[in-house]
């Protein structure tokens, strides 16, 4: 398969909105950290090593396995910066792999579920990701794959330790698991504030991504574990899982509280957002992520009944700025990039009868 | 830590900017945070700089032979890497450091894992038979000094048999009998 395949803007399975809370519970993601015991990890190795890492992961991802899963090994030197930039937005490869600093690559399951990262921070980047609250099912499947790679591989792993990492924040389990959720709720009543705090003194750690305002970009945040070292991979899991249980209880309730203490001017902070996203010309991403954030509530509380989900999940992955030059087919400055997100919003948003309005001047 | 821009309050969010492709990131209170912008990554983004997290922190002494000094210049014979690079890069080289510098070592774990020190989590299946073999071995041992501190010497001494028996299967490389 190639490389195309993963650049495409259109909807994978993580990005649709199924299961149990996921109008709260967008995605979740299980990282494990590997590295092989014959070779230096990534911040002491050499090109040719790393090189060698890369062959022996990637011979035995192309192998025959039970069961069989289809990996495209993509070369992130070989690859443009323009599509790396694009892998980035979609979540399947880091920041630091996209620099391309050493030889490296990622290999990717068809479905874009599972991927692994070579020689990024460590060897091996084992990568799940899921639709909604599946903290379980991610890791089931990181852990098969992994279990896969450590019968033909010999990984560094220490009797005390555990799995040896570039990083002391990830030996022993190397595990991150984290889900992102939406908390418009919560953000409104600034409850947030201290709920951030409560969450890292349970040694979880939750972060927003911060805009102009003050609020978090499209009020989605990131819970996460801390510990990696001294709990299993089965305590991690359950303890992240209670707490985010919990948040998702306190959303729920402070969604109500608003509907039953300012319902007009819930209804009317939602339709102007969705005002915005069908009619604007020019949208930035912050603006953007507000209304996002906006409608997917206003589609929560049965608000807006005529408007799938599923699109808004797809619209926030495929409204940043390397996407939408893909698809321009040309680079774009900051305010062009405003132009083409507001043209994407309208052609994806809007209903048949006025989308004669949405492509006049498109 | 504490937020890098008030220096008042902990650190709770990691920021990240990206400019013209260089990235950086920040280690912020709520507050601060809410004053920068920037653009989505979170997934990507480790729970907290470490680099900082080393910076604050003095490693203690376990040996009292080594002095500090001593200790900043134990190097790695695999990598390369000093503890002293080691502590201003946040990473190790290769899993060599990991036995080089584990005087130093179980403070540090403790200290960024909730107070934890040892795995406790999934073992690779070739790791997986000797391991187990060894902490059988080190429960028996513990018996068998409890029975020796009871006067239970016939009982110490089917415990010793047993811990011979798993010593002798430790050193044909953790196979069972029988296999
Ligand atoms: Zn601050
Ligand atoms: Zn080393």
């Amino acid at each position: 398969m190639a490389i195309d395949h993963f650049l495409r803007n259109s909807a994978t399975s993580w990005m649709s909105n199924e299961g149990e809370h996921s109008d709260i519970v967008m995605s979740t993601r299980v990282r494990l950290a590997r590295n092989l015991a014959e070779f230096r990890f990534p911040y002491a190795f050499t090109d040719e090593e790393a090189k060698k890492v890369d062959e022996r992961v990637s011979a035995i991802l192309k192998e025959d396995r039970e069961p069989p899963e289809d990996f495209t090994h993509i070369d992130i030197q070989e690859t443009p910066d323009l599509k790396r930039q694009i892998l980035v937005e979609k979540h399947l490869i880091s920041p630091l792999l996209a620099k391309g600093e050493h030889s490296g690559s990622v290999l990717l399951s068809t479905n874009e579920e599972l991927s692994v990262m070579i020689n990024e921070e460590d060897h091996l980047r084992i990568q799940s990701l899921q639709p909604g609250f599946r903290l379980q099912e991610a890791y089931e499947k990181a852990d098969s794959l992994d279990t896969f790679l450590e019968k033909k591989l010999a990984y560094a792993f220490h009797e005390t330790y555990g799995f040896l990492t570039s990083c002391p924040t990830n030996t022993g389990t190397g595990m991150r698991a984290s889900v992102m959720v939406h908390l418009p709720a919560l953000t409104m009543t600034r409850q947030i504030d201290r709920i951030i705090p409560a969450i890292s003194r349970l040694g979880m750690v939750a972060r927003g991504s911060y805009g102009e305002g003050s609020e978090a970009l499209g009020n989605v945040y990131q819970i996460s574990n801390q510990t990696t070292l001294g709990m299993s991979e089965h305590e991690i899991l359950q303890e992240l899982e209670n707490i985010t249980l919990q948040l998702i209880e306190q959303e729920r309730r402070a969604r109500r509280a608003i509907l039953e203490q300012s319902p007009s001017a819930l209804e009317d902070r939602i339709y102007r957002s969705l005002g915005i996203l069908t009619h604007a010309r020019l949208l930035s991403t912050e603006e953007a992520a507000k209304c996002l954030s906006d409608v997917r509530l206003g589609i929560d509380l049965d608000l807006i009944n005529d408007m799938d989900m599923s699109v808004l999940n797809e619209l926030m992955i495929f409204m940043q700025p390397a996407f939408l030059q893909h698809y321009a087919e040309r680079p774009l400055q900051p305010n062009e990039r405003d132009r083409a997100r507001a043209k994407l919003f309208r052609e994806r948003l809007v209903n048949d009868h006025d989308k004669q309005e949405g492509e006049d001047s498109a | 830590m504490v937020c890098e821009q008030c220096h008042e309050r902990p650190a709770t969010v990691t920021v990240t900017q990206n400019q013209q492709g260089e990235v950086t990131e920040r280690h912020l209170c709520h507050v601060c945070a809410a004053e920068n912008h920037h653009i989505f990554s979170l997934f990507d983004q480790s729970p907290f700089g470490i680099n900082d997290f080393l910076s604050n922190w003095l490693p203690v002494q376990h040996h009292p032979a080594m002095s500090p000094r001593k200790s900043e210049t134990v190097t790695c014979p695999a990598c390369g890497f000093s503890f002293a690079k080691f502590m201003k890069l946040g990473k190790f080289g290769c899993a060599e450091c990991y036995e080089t510098f584990s005087p130093q070592l179980d403070d540090m774990f403790r200290r960024l894992h909730n107070g934890h020190a040892e795995h406790k989590g999934k073992v690779p299946l070739s790791f997986g038979r000797t391991i187990k073999i060894r902490k059988e071995i080190d429960e028996l041992r513990r018996q068998m000094q409890e029975a020796i501190a009871d006067e239970q010497f016939e009982e110490a001494a089917s415990l010793r048999d047993r811990i011979k028996g798993l010593n002798a299967q430790l050193d044909a490389g953790g196979e069972a009998d029988g296999n």
